[in-house]
């Protein structure tokens, strides 16, 4: 679909337009879910169209049709000039994009097995046995096993020269059992809440997945819940395991660090951020066992890619390094304001063709310490260890947060004791990283995914990795009542 | 402006799908969405998007099983391969034995026009001055507003293999706005309507101005158990997570629900009546559910009593009743969920709350909430865009934005005084809520942030 975009971005130079870029995408979804051994959903949807972008004089338009016959190109390129002019109507300083090598390349998500030409009676009789074996334990309400597949094509052409193709794959699976009783539901995930397991692969994920092993576990667990104590409500050390560690990265480190956010672009929808542009270099974000980077070449993770919907290559960017704070997630347009011809990092995503690109996360990702969780469990005299995010709660500045997770166990001498049930915790933003005394090792470290991350009116859903480790933190408020 | 499809395409189409050789039955949603959203912060239009979609899903039933596929192709042909794929998946899924069966033919009542021209035929340039003119309501050059103003129009129509056939266009306007700067504080105003004429910009601006100018300098609070008056957009939080946690059918079946097995029991305050009614004029909603069936006034909570949750045809089933008509589009796990919510006004103006209140917080808005405990309905956020100390009946200074963690059900028992006027929020497309503010006695606050 080369010659449309590239059809496209003629079109809206013609028109007018300064700058133009275009993006056809097809998009590719099957979702299965079965609960109790019943179908509770199977589907696929296709959507593809087309999304142009450009700018008049220095203001933004952006429109997106599925029709694609030239006409209709030409006519959505119309519109989207249309729509820059009148955007003139508050006159601003006109926008300035950093430079990028305009490049013809392809890329593809590196895939063993295509996860759409696996049969679907196969996937049914997976989930099906995970969940027998879930509802195979006494006492369990629900056992629920899904899998989810993307695929999404891409065709990118610019005014500048640049010509892209991309294929991105994304697959995975998880489980949930959940019991209820005595005024309380409780549930357990693998491997995360939220639809987890996500990555960028093929079916070789799901071949990896145990989920038929872990049911057992996880429904044991949930129900053992229904009977275990609340979390008690105190102050003290938390250890968090990787997959709580992927809300906490991405809430309280991936969204304040966008600079769009920073900048006010969001300001009026999800909010603005507590870190300023001149807090680079000196910020004192976490403890020197906190290094966080933004890493879009991270094997398999949501954020992975060749090139952002802008045409920038993928990139490595330190955010944070040894608890000093260092660097923006950024765009074309954002990177100038840092000043020092500052390139874009090459975070700008789109939801689809019917979205203009936005500052995402791309793998937002904690960098490993040392050691395992056990030795870290095993060098905590008290505390509490937290495991698999339920909730998440945080400020418009990212500053005050609350988590909760769906289960945790006393540490007592480097123990697991006791499971309490409903834990959360709460803290501020910075006094939280720099209280971190501990980050597992990368025999610990894994890649997480997010598949529901929000942002921009209109409102979009993108999906963004988190690598991460266990990690332990002291003097933290548990148990908000 | 995209043509609308109209109903005598969107049938020719969604028959292609109909007609689908092998299947016992077939659903078929049609889609068609267009619009315009022109969004600005720092008192400048930085993000404008346009876009027109078409698309169709397909339920395809065999011997009891169901598969779903939806494409955006839409044309006789596209509607033909979406059916296809749809019965092969309802091939290798499992029976559901609580099936319900398709929607049958039956009436549509009758929810007025709500499509308006005008909003479906918005320009960038009518956005754009709109947006001008909140901007310029903005009287001091040292704040600045951030938000949006969206035009949206749709038709949607269902079709069954039982002879249900239905179609209805709609149109959405909604402004938000913002208002920050100065020496810290922020204010919030938003409105929606069927018709953008109903909007006010310049309205929205003003209101948003002030109360960003009165919330400069706010102090600290300690956290801890406040009385609160609660305006409507915070109200509708509330409400909203609630009819999240409690209202679907198939949750208080499952016991999921923190009111199952509490039908006819008192749940909370006797001020308190919430309903779902998408046929009223005062809200955004359309006159049937996604499998087609026609939408129904329902009372969840009549005067502090829970009546019944909502449902689609599969939880109707279940629960022995008959649909509401409150599905979502198939396939959907989570079943029936109400999108047009009611909180009953009552008497009370804001002046009114206020005065009476002793000490306590005035909330104008909530933000980023999410569940703590289902069971508890305890849900934690954060307030924002103006939060305000009340001292012996007056409002003394504004505060910095502090954490909540409180049982929905409980704050709702302790209602002392409900307000006259509603607003209504709009959540999503065919999804808004119309509520009044609340005098509620005691109100968790949990923490706080510093700003």
């Amino acid at each position: 679909m080369l010659d449309v975009v590239q059809h496209a971005v003629e079109a809206a130079r013609r028109a007018g337009a300064g700058y133009a870029d275009a993006r056809w995408v097809a998009e590719e979804t099957e979702s299965l879910t079965v609960r109790n051994q019943e179908m509770e959903g199977i589907d696929r949807a296709l959507s593809q169209g087309i999304g142009i972008r450009v700018l008049v004089d220095g203001y933004w338009g952006f429109a997106a049709s599925a029709r694609v016959t030239p006409e209709d190109v030409e006519h959505t390129a119309g519109l989207a000039v249309e729509i820059a002019r009148a955007a003139s109507r508050l006159p601003t300083d006109p926008v300035r994009l950093s430079p990028v090598e305009p490049v013809t390349a392809s890329w593809s998500t590196r895939v063993q097995e295509d996860p759409f030409t696996v049969p679907l009676d196969e996937k049914v009789a997976l989930l099906m046995e995970a969940s027998r074996r879930m509802q195979a334990v006494k006492g369990l309400a629900f056992g629920e096993a899904i899998l989810d597949f993307y695929r999404r094509r891409t065709s990118f052409a610019s005014s500048e020269g640049a010509a892209i193709q991309q294929t991105i794959t994304n697959s995975g699976g998880s489980i949930a059992a959940t019991a209820i009783g005595d005024g309380e539901v409780q549930r357990r995930t693998f491997p995360g809440s939220s639809r987890g397991g996500l990555l960028a692969a093929g079916y070789e994920r799901v071949r990896t997945l145990p989920l038929v092993q872990e049911a057992e576990r996880v429904a044991s667990e949930a129900v053992g819940l229904l009977s275990a104590k609340d979390c008690p409500s105190e102050v003290t050390t938390l250890i968090l395991d990787g997959e709580q560690m992927m809300s906490q990265v991405h809430e309280s480190v991936g969204h304040p660090l966008e600079l769009d956010r920073v900048l006010g672009m969001e300001e009026a929808y999800a909010g603005t951020s507590f870190v300023k542009l001149e807090d680079r270099g000196t910020l004192r974000y976490g403890s020197d066992k906190v290094t966080l980077v933004a890493d879009a070449t991270s094997d398999g993770g949501l954020g992975s890619f060749g090139f952002d919907d802008e045409g920038v290559p993928a990139q490595r960017v330190v955010l944070v390094e040894n608890g000093v704070f260092q660097d923006f997630i950024s765009s074309r347009e954002t990177a100038p304001v840092l000043g020092d011809g500052a390139a874009s990092a090459g975070a700008m995503r789109a939801d689809g063709w019917q979205n203009l690109p936005l500052i995402r996360m791309t793998n937002i990702n904690l960098e490993p310490g040392e050691g395992t969780l056990a030795e870290i469990i095993g060098d905590t005299k008290d505390g509490i260890f937290m495991t698999t995010n339920t909730s998440w709660s945080i400020d418009d500045k990212r500053v005050n947060f609350q988590f909760g997770c769906e289960v945790a166990w006393r540490i007592k001498d480097g123990r697991l004791t006791e499971m309490y049930r409903n834990p959360n915790y709460t803290g501020i933003t910075t006094e939280f990283w720099g209280s971190c005394d501990a980050v597992g090792g990368r025999e610990e470290w894994a890649m997480w995914g997010t598949p529901n991350c929000g942002k921009g009116q209109p409102g979009q859903v993108a999906r963004v990795g988190h690598g991460t480790a266990p990690a332990r933190f002291r003097g933290v408020q548990v148990g908000v009542r | 402006m995209p043509e609308p499809v109209g109903p005598a395409e969107a049938r020719r189409v969604a028959e292609a799908a109909l007609d689908l050789p092998g299947a016992d039955a077939v659903e078929v949603l049609f889609l068609h969405e267009w619009g315009g959203l022109t969004r600005f912060a720092s008192s400048h239009i930085h993000q404008s998007t346009s876009r027109e979609d078409t698309g169709i899903r397909v339920r395809a039933v065999s011997e009891g099983r169901t598969g779903v596929a939806a494409t955006n192709e839409f044309s006789v042909e596209g509607a033909r391969r979406a059916a296809a794929s749809a019965l092969e998946m309802a091939r290798v899924a499992a029976p559901d034995p609580l099936f319900p069966g398709l929607a049958p033919q039956a009436p549509l009542p009758d929810a007025g026009d709500r499509f308006d021209e005008a909003t479906a035929r918005a320009t960038p340039r009518f956005r754009a001055d709109a947006v001008a003119a909140l901007v310029g309501a903005v009287e001091d050059p040292a704040f600045h507003a951030a938000g949006a103003f969206e035009t949206s129009a749709a038709e949607v129509a269902v079709a069954t293999s039982q002879g249900q056939f239905c179609y209805a266009p709609t149109t959405q306007a909604t402004i938000s706005t913002v208002v920050s700067g100065g020496e810290g504080g922020a204010g919030i105003s938003e409105s929606a309507a069927g018709r953008m004429g109903d909007l006010d910009p310049e309205r929205t601006g003003r209101r948003a101005f002030a109360k960003a100018s009165g919330s400069q300098r706010p102090r600290q609070v300690e956290p801890g158990r406040y009385d609160v008056v609660l305006e409507p957009l915070a109200v509708s939080t509330l409400v909203a997570f609630l009819a999240y946690m409690g209202f679907g059918g198939k949750g208080i079946a499952e016991g999921r629900s923190p009111f199952s097995g509490k039908e006819g029991q008192r749940v909370c305050g006797e001020a308190v009546s919430i309903t779902d009614d998408a046929l009223s004029p005062d809200t955004l909603g359309l006159p049937f559910d996604f499998e087609g069936t026609p939408k129904r006034r329902v009372t969840l909570i009549d005067r502090g009593v829970f009546v019944s949750g909502v449902h689609d045809r599969r939880s109707a089933k279940q629960a022995g009743v008959e649909s509401t008509g409150h599905a979502l589009p198939a396939p959907n796990p989570d079943g029936a969920f109400p999108l047009n919510l009611f909180l009953a006004p009552g008497e009370a103006t804001l002046e009114d709350m206020v005065r009476t209140t002793e000490r306590g917080l005035l909330v104008t808005r909530f933000h980023y909430s999410n569940i703590v405990h289902p069971i508890e309905t305890t849900i934690t956020g954060m307030t924002r865009d103006g939060t305000w100390l009340i001292e012996n009946g007056q409002v003394t200074a504004p505060v910095t934005n502090l954490r909540f963690t409180q049982s929905v059900l409980e704050a709702l028992s302790n209602v002392r005084m409900v307000g006259r006027d509603t607003e209504l929020a709009a959540e999503f497309s065919f999804a808004a809520s119309r509520v009044p503010a609340l005098a509620i006695s005691g109100f968790t606050f949990s923490g706080r942030s510093d700003h």
